[in-house]
């Protein structure tokens, strides 16, 4: 089986932001990052496929330089090679431009399997795993939590709500966003850390993929970015006082009246 | 290696001797920059690692590392850092080795001790000077950590005294096979070990005469035992047991290294093995000062963080300046093995003697910080405290390591001064020694040798660094001149000769590493390093001092008679109410 994983760099959990005086990003040279959660269990995840059915775990991802990190980080892990599109000329947090550009990407691989992680811990949207699948035309199923492989095709668990759960059966290739914490992410090894360096690692630039810079303007896709901000304070915390009878009464009223909770 | 005609270099016998051998320690080592991204990487997993899998105050309790944190440790690969890619290993550089090695020590002691017994020791004779053959049948298991390896040296009549060993081999069986018996106590990985490197006394040459050569011995052998668990202060997952020898049958292909050599074999191992120890420690005292530092914001007392009180605050600096210092030293130390071509075998009991004290002074005062918390069973600090303990005794007690630093020092200097009085009973042939001995003393006397090219905001330490390791050449040719080979026995002495090399090592070790981050990163960047370079070296340079004054100056014969005093009576002489 021949699985694409698409991984995404994104700053480090907690990690204090800084927007910029423009209002137009967040300083990012002043993050530390981190392999996106979600997309290490779909990288866990791919490892395992192979492992006990063969083939072959190529990590796709984008972003600038410094992302060659989380690159090295994945085939440490095992992964066979690596595709890297460096946006040195464009950003985008749109997830139908980036989709648009990893499914040029993907589409010449010709994968059995397209995993990605169910969202982004930064921008959170979930949207570009879905999307990317529509683009590729493939069926997809997302929020996975298990995938069994069958003769002539998947069958894949999916987490609904409350507790509920959804055993789905896909044909090949298809497309899986794949939910955190399913599996227990292997440690690199020394082992894989030093053959890392020894394993392909294919850059490609937008001309690579036929795309052109109007492909990935922004506001090609019809999203408008306009501005980043901290959340406007709208609620303020009451403090009641008075003593206890009289407050308990005051709160008992706000509670039925104002926030109806009962 | 060099021959025995010709020494290797090394700096610390050179700044006894006189002289200052600038390119020995400076530039500050670097690592390749493919080796660090990767030793990055590596750390990254073993933080993982540890945050997920491994419970140190469990192990504290039960007194056993679990057999899954062993086998996840073989996983990662750690058991087989330092040996070579061919043998199944993965050919660290020392450097390399050792900061790995920091962060598994300074994370879990007792794991750090059982690491430290399979690679810095157990296995390092068989590295060094093992045979192809026996490389070939041992290394892979070892590195695989399917086998762990021990360092069986200490017995119940030789510990500091180790060339006393009793264990005997004897060559009496088929096709050269030893017969070896005896015991060794305190032998580390002694429970779980399936190879030992043991040391054993051998009639060697014609004469017959004893001398100890190092043998292969491994678990299967019949006639090999090993004893109950010992109970310990700390480090208490560290399998540390007797080992018996009853007729164990060793064959001749199990000798490592040269027959009659294996005291050399030992001392060698040792020299680098304390290394490991002794960045486990420098590890160790990062994490307290880091764990003490968040405590002390944390914890108020009259209405004020305590880190707002300074002598809290000074208790902090210290941490993290011997921290530093400990660091600073290990992996100067660590990129001369990787030179390959200068000796290091002061430097490094230099740097176990200054990093072991170093975390026992912050796991005293982290516990100190801590207050009566510190002292509770529920947080950490008692056991790092008891942990720590053990790193001042073993592979070399602090004391006999500063004989050695002191004597090891002088060594060449007084083989120096050897020749120089034979040349004197014969001065014609031998008038290249005594044109050296002028100038030999123009060095060390009038002119004195200076470092070259040091940034402008170090002047002030490099100045006394210089000043002062002038002053040890000079306290060195004094007392050689006065007590000659009786030095030996002038421990008074030796110890101040030693604590002020390890403060002028310590002293050029952060000069050198802070002016190479000054070049590659500008001062600015730097700042916090400086200071730290400032504070110590304004503490070492006048403990330096001191230890020189006193030198002649002293109280020793006091204090001597009052040692001898307390032996003679037997008891506590001078009670209040007796
Ligand atoms: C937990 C643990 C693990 C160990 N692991 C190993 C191991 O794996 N392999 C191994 O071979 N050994 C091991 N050892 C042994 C250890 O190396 C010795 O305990 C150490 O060398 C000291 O020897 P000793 O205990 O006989 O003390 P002694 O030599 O009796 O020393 C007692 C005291 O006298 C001092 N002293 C001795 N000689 C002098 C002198 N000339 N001048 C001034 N003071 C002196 C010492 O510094 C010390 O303070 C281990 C010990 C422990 C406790």
């Amino acid at each position: 089986m021949k699985i694409i994983v698409c991984m995404k760099q994104v700053p480090v959990k907690d990690s204090l932001l800084k927007i910029k005086d423009d209002n137009s990003w967040v300083h990012e040279d002043e993050l530390n990052y981190e392999i996106n959660e979600s997309d290490h269990y779909a990288l866990e995840t791919a490892l395992r496929l192979k492992e006990a059915h063969g083939g072959e775990v190529v990590i796709l991802t984008m972003g600038p330089e410094r992302v060659k990190e989380a690159i090295k980080q994945g085939l440490a892990k095992g992964a066979d090679r690596a595709l890297y599109i460096n946006n040195a000329d464009f950003t985008s947090i749109d997830p139908m431009t980036n989709a648009k550009v990893l499914a040029a990407a993907i589409s010449p691989e010709t994968p059995d399997l397209v995993l990605a992680g169910l969202q982004t811990d930064d921008n959170g949207s979930g949207q570009t795993g879905v999307i990317l699948a529509e683009n590729l035309g493939l069926p997809h199923t997302s929020i996975v939590m298990e995938i069994e492989k069958l003769d002539n095709g998947i069958k894949v668990k999916r987490e609904l709500e409350s507790g509920w759960f959804q055993w789905i059966e896909l044909p090949l290739p298809a497309l899986l966003t794949i939910q955190s914490g399913i599996n227990q992410i292997r440690y690199a090894t020394i082992k894989g850390i030093m053959m890392a360096k020894k394993k392909e690692v294919k850059e490609l630039a937008l001309s690579d993929l036929g795309l052109s810079g109007a492909d990935v303007a922004a506001g090609s896709t019809g999203l408008d970015f306009q501005k980043v901000y901290v959340p406007e304070k709208t609620k303020q915390a009451l403090i009641l006082e008075g003593d206890p009878k009289d407050v308990a009464e005051q709160l008992a009223d706000k509670l039925k009246n104002e926030a109806k909770v009962f | 290696m060099a021959s025995s005609e010709e020494p290797m270099k090394s700096f610390t016998k050179a700044m006894f001797a006189g002289g200052l051998e600038q390119d020995i320690v400076f530039p500050y080592p670097k690592m390749d920059p493919d080796e660090e991204e990767n030793l990055s990487m590596i750390l990254g997993s073993i933080r993982e690692f540890f945050k997920d899998k491994v419970d140190s105050a469990e192990i504290d309790r039960t007194g056993e590392i679990p057999a899954e944190v062993l086998d996840g440790l073989n996983e990662l690969g750690v058991m087989g850092m330092s040996i070579p890619e061919e043998f199944g290993g993965y050919g660290f550089s020392s450097t390399a080795y050792n900061r790995v090695f920091e962060e598994v020590a300074a994370r879990d002691a007792s794991l750090g001790v059982t690491v430290g017994g399979h690679q810095s020791i157990g296995l390092k004779a068989l590295l060094l000077h093992g045979t192809e053959e026996q490389k070939k049948r041992f290394l892979p298991k070892l590195a695989s950590g399917e086998w762990l390896a021990g360092f069986a040296l200490t017995e119940p009549g030789a510990g500091s005294d180790a060339a006393g060993i009793q264990t005997k081999a004897i060559q009496d069986g088929p096709d050269g096979q030893y017969t070896l018996n005896g015991s060794k106590i305190w032998i580390t990985n002694g429970g779980l070990a399936n190879f030992f490197t043991v040391f054993a006394k051998t009639p060697v040459g014609e004469d017959g005469k004893e001398n100890i050569t190092a043998f292969i011995v491994t678990r299967d052998m019949p006639g090999f035992a090993s004893g109950r668990e010992e109970e310990k202060l700390g480090i208490h997952g560290s399998s540390t047991t007797e080992l018996t020898f009853d007729n164990v049958k060793v064959p001749q292909d199990y000798v490592i290294g040269p027959l009659g050599k294996g005291f050399k074999v030992a001392m060698e191992v040792l020299n680098s093995g304390r290394l490991g120890l002794a960045a486990g420690c420098a590890g160790g005292v990062k994490r307290l000062a880091a764990m003490s530092a968040e405590y002390a914001q944390n914890r108020k007392q009259f209405n004020t963080a305590i880190a707002d009180f300074e002598m809290i605050q000074h208790k902090i600096s210290d941490m993290v300046v011997d921290a530093f210092v400990a660091e600073s030293m290990v992996y100067l130390t660590t990129g001369l093995i990787d030179r390959g071509d200068v000796d290091y075998s002061i430097e490094s009991a230099m740097c176990k003697v200054f990093a072991s004290e170093a975390v026992w002074r912050a796991a005293n005062e982290g516990m100190q910080i801590a207050g009566g918390l510190g002292y509770s069973k529920e947080y950490p600090y008692e056991q790092t405290l008891r942990d720590a303990r053990i790193n001042l005794i073993f592979e070399g007690t602090n004391e006999v390591l500063r004989a050695f630093i002191a004597l090891a020092g002088m060594q060449e200097h007084g083989e120096y001064l050897k020749k120089v009085g034979k040349a004197l009973q014969s001065p014609l042939s031998a008038m290249g020694l005594l044109t050296d001995f002028a100038i030999h003393r123009i060095k060390g006397r009038v002119a004195t040798q200076r470092l070259e090219g040091i940034s402008e905001v170090l002047r002030a330490e490099l100045g006394k660094f210089e000043e002062y390791a002038k002053d040890l050449h000079l306290v060195t040719e004094r007392v050689l001149g006065k007590y000659r080979k009786d030095i030996i026995n002038q421990e008074f002495l030796l110890h101040r000769i030693a604590d002020m090399a390890i403060d002028l090592f310590g002293m050029v070790s952060v000069i050198s590493r802070v002016d190479s981050l000054i070049k590659e990163k500008g001062q600015e960047k730097v700042q916090r390093e400086i200071a730290i370079t400032k504070i110590f070296c304004e503490e070492a340079w006048r403990r330096v001092r001191r230890n020189s004054r006193q030198i002649d100056n002293n109280i020793d014969d006091l204090r001597k008679e009052v040692a001898l005093g307390t032996y003679e009576a037997k008891g506590f002489a001078v009670d209040f109410v007796a």
